[in-house]
């Protein structure tokens, strides 16, 4: 069987690569994608020492289908404030929504 | 090579590379259908893993429901463009790659010196999930159920058009 920490080192090679996602691009879109990639990283890790861990147990299944709930909402109130902001400011880019920067 | 360690690496390298594709392609339905394979090979792992019903919720959520509301969201926007002028700084994107790395490269550090014994995989099934969940966890079933009836009812305000 697959050593647990391939799966480790998967689950942070994708959270660093959706970090980076967030931390530079531009789209807001692009950004809630890269939110949500590492959400499942996260999720990667929980079910590999669920499954094939040192004290292998069901909870962390029960645990990454509670992050699957919170990145639905996360996503559908996030999309949902993209399209009011659109609305109002004819744009998408990042940087141009800085009406509440100090 | 275990046929299992071959079926990982080959759904690994598929999820790296879709997850690059995401931040590098140059158009946005492009990005979102290169994550729609991301989450595919995850799910993959997952089945790799016995854990069949976290694979299936994983196919249905993200696969299914996510991709479709990032395209929705995706068209009801400026979708054309995704390079912005002007770009950002130089110093801002290399500023960004330093410390993404060195995370990185702390974090395979420390998962290299992690000393696991290998075990086989033991899955779980439906039935032992909906025990834990409506047993053990029963109140953050709850908790998580008016969550997602927030999130609802916030996404219908916000989205919205303003009452005048």
């Amino acid at each position: 069987m697959v050593p647990v920490t391939f799966f480790l080192a998967l689950g942070a090679v994708l959270f660093c690569i959706g970090l980076y996602g967030v931390l530079t691009r531009r789209h807001l879109v692009v950004v809630l994608v890269c939110i949500e990639l590492m959400l499942n990283s996260v999720n990667i890790n929980l079910v590999a020492f669920s499954s094939i861990g040192p004290f292998a147990n069901i909870t962390g299944q029960v645990f990454s289908l509670f992050i699957f709930t919170v990145a639905a909402a996360e996503a559908a109130v996030g999309l949902a404030i993209l399209i009011a902001l659109y609305r109002n400011r004819e744009s998408i880019d990042v940087i141009k929504q800085d009406i509440m920067r100090w | 090579m275990t046929p299992q360690l071959i079926f990982f690496l080959i759904l690994a390298v598929m999820a790296i590379a879709c997850a690059v594709l995401v931040i590098s392609l140059k158009k946005i339905s492009h990005r979102i259908i290169a994550m729609a394979f991301c989450f595919f090979a995850i799910a993959g792992l997952y089945f790799l893993l016995r854990a069949e019903f976290i694979g299936i919720v994983q196919i249905i959520v993200y696969v299914g429901a996510l991709s479709i509301l990032f395209i929705f969201g995706m068209m009801m926007t400026d979708h054309r463009n995704v390079t912005f002028v002007p770009d950002r700084k130089r110093g801002h994107k290399i500023l960004s790659f330093l410390g993404v790395g060195t995370l990185l490269g702390l974090m395979l550090y420390g998962i290299s010196t992690l000393d696991f014994p290998v075990n086989e995989a033991q899955g779980g099934t439906g039935e032992e999930i909906g025990i834990q969940l409506y047993g053990h966890y029963v109140i953050a079933v709850q908790g998580v159920g008016i969550l997602l009836l927030a999130a609802l009812v916030g996404a219908v305000v916000l989205a919205r058009k303003e009452a005048e």
